[in-house]
């Protein structure tokens, strides 16, 4: 079974993100692994170790830094990682899954894997759109921000949770499943894994990409959030200013 | 002119809520701008119900009856959604946040080429660009849709829709798109809701916890404030973490976004992480311990001291002043 991972760079959101003379600064931001691709490749890996005969390649469209994010996924099991490398820039969510739609299309063709994962987003731009956008490029059946699932011979038994309840979804591969927290613990890397990462290869995938973005940011600036709080002096003044005043109770 | 289509999300044959007050807030984007038409697609059984009366405006709503597609299938869904935004020439498409959106507005975008933007206020629509909060909530971001048509996901808002509901509303049937059930997948097999409380996504107020409750204990005290208020009960990443609350219940940069026209935060201290989640709460009312816990920086009102003394008074208060309603 061929299991593609898509996997994204993020700054570490323990990080501080500064900004100076009107732009981002970046310099002191550290650059993690997208903590929901963390799911998607620990439940590739798990399939592996439960089934056998399974091969992980990991995918990431970020520019020549995420290498790194690629050598660590070799150390936390994916048996190939494949960058994808663009003559042009890649800056919205359609952008980013069409290119990796050519780079999977190319490196798997004429077939398609059996399964992808994706994080269900990216914790710095949250837009959630590249899994369902990169399942519907490759024409596959995709279940988004899956909590659970349950491997069987001939489908996968899927839970998401859905606003108040749960879901319970059967789908058959080839599909794409973008994943959510609570999905698996991710293991951490050990040094055995970073030992035997060495011994493989991080290659690289030349795709195209003529198309103009779908979306484009004009302006990135510092959030305030600043209220004026008024400190209440006791849960009776609370009460009474939130029905009478809001009229909240 | 511009053409606009809500979806009409339904989940065993009634429709959301904040697909209502979607279309409620696209009905009032129409009328400001005037020169626009709404009309509305629903997907699923023929019968449908508590819908009368609560829409304003005036529109179509398109009907696509499907006894079997009682339950979300992306794939038809998507089939139906795409074939009547190209049918009727639409300009722009909108959706309210849920799961079954956010699972459905990329494909869809896609397919019909559009731009897709997320996180949007109406207001935002109107003048074509939208603004929402990337990095944790520390950096807010404008984006520009560049493609002719577009898909809106809205946020769900405190500020309700100020227009009137009893609208002038048509059903049209659609044809049901002919399909064999390999086309089907994937199949949602069956949906368990939890009883009780309602979503914190979808709840009019919420009682948040974090660290200060001090364990899974803590969180009866809140469970009782929710019941009290007919809310329900959130909670931050660390009481997740530590196995205190269900991730569904987490509100925060990697749990969910919510707008409750009330909020209180107890016990949680306001990591930037935490807040991206509250951005578009109403009221927000924090009791801490420490005065200068950063969540007092975005709460309206405060109040200081130890939860578990406090939020057992607040209880008596609350009981006494429902009483007396």
């Amino acid at each position: 079974m061929n299991i593609a991972v898509c996997v994204c760079q993020v700054p570490d959101t323990a990080s501080l993100i500064g900004y100076v003379d009107g732009a981002i600064d970046y310099s002191r931001v550290n650059e993690v692994m997208n903590p929901y691709d963390e799911y998607a490749l620990e439940e590739a890996v798990r399939l592996k170790e439960r089934f056998g005969g399974c091969v992980i390649t990991v995918f990431s469209a970020a520019s020549d830094a995420a290498k790194e994010v690629l050598r660590k996924a070799l150390a936390l099991g994916a048996d190939r990682a494949v960058r994808v490398s663009c003559s042009a820039e890649v800056s919205d969510p359609f952008q980013t899954a069409l290119v990796l739609s050519r780079a999977i299309t190319d490196f798997y063709s004429p077939a398609l894997p059996d399964l992808v994962f994706c994080g269900k987003q990216a914790t710095d731009f949250q837009s959630a759109q590249v899994p369902s956008m990169l399942a519907e490029m490759l024409g596959m059946a995709s279940v988004s921000g899956i909590t659970s699932m349950n491997p069987s011979l001939d489908s996968l038994r899927i839970n998401r949770e859905i606003e108040g309840g749960i879901e319970y979804i059967d789908v058959t591969c080839p599909a794409l499943l973008s994943t959510e927290k609570g999905l698996n613990q991710p293991r951490k890397t050990s040094i055995r894994g970073v030992m035997e990462a060495r011994k493989k290869t991080v290659g690289t995938v030349q795709v195209s990409l003529h198309e103009a973005p779908y979306v484009v940011m004009n302006a990135l600036e510092p959030l305030e959030r600043k209220k004026t709080c008024s400190f209440v002096p006791d849960e009776d003044d609370l009460i009474r200013i939130l029905s009478q005043k809001h009229n909240l109770l | 002119m511009n053409k606009f289509l809500v979806f009409l999300e339904q989940r065993e044959g009634v429709v959301k809520k904040n697909s209502i007050s979607t279309w409620n807030r696209v009905q009032e984007l129409a009328a400001l701008r005037g020169n626009s038409v709404v009309s509305g697609i629903l997907v699923g059984p023929a019968e449908i119900r508590q819908l009368d009366g609560a829409m304003a405006g005036n529109g179509m709503i398109y009907h696509a009856k499907e006894e079997r597609l009682r339950l979300y299938s992306q794939e038809y869904y998507a089939g139906v959604v795409a074939d009547t935004f190209k049918r009727e020439d639409c300009t722009d498409l909108f959706f309210a946040d849920t799961v079954m959106s956010r699972d459905l507005a990329p494909r869809l975008s896609v397919r019909l080429q559009a731009s897709l933007l997320n996180g949007c206020i109406t207001s935002d629509a109107e003048v074509d660009g939208v603004s929402r909060p990337v990095y944790s909530g520390s950096f807010l971001a404008s984006f520009i849709p560049k493609r002719h048509q577009r898909i809106f996901i809205l946020s769900s808002d405190a500020q309700l829709s100020s227009c009137s509901a009893g609208g002038n509303i048509d059903f049209i049937d659609v044809e049901p798109r002919s399909f064999s059930i390999k086309d089907i997948v994937p199949v949602v097999r069956q949906i368990v809701m939890r009883e009780g409380m309602p979503d914190v996504s979808e709840a009019r107020i919420i009682v948040a916890g974090g660290r200060g409750m001090g364990g899974a204990e803590g969180f009866t005290l809140l469970e009782q404030l929710a019941l009290l208020l007919g809310g329900a009960v959130g909670a931050s990443r660390t009481a997740v973490d530590e196995g205190w609350r269900p991730h569904a219940e987490q509100i925060g940069q990697t749990g969910k976004t919510v707008a409750p026209a009330l909020y209180f935060a107890c016990g949680i201290s306001g990591a930037v992480q935490h807040l991206a989640g509250i951005g578009s709460a109403g009221i927000v009312v924090a009791i801490n311990r420490d005065r200068h816990a950063p969540i007092f920086d975005v709460a309206d009102y405060g109040l200081t001291g130890d939860v578990h003394i406090v939020l057992p008074k607040l209880l008596d208060s609350l009981k006494e002043f429902l009483k007396k309603q």
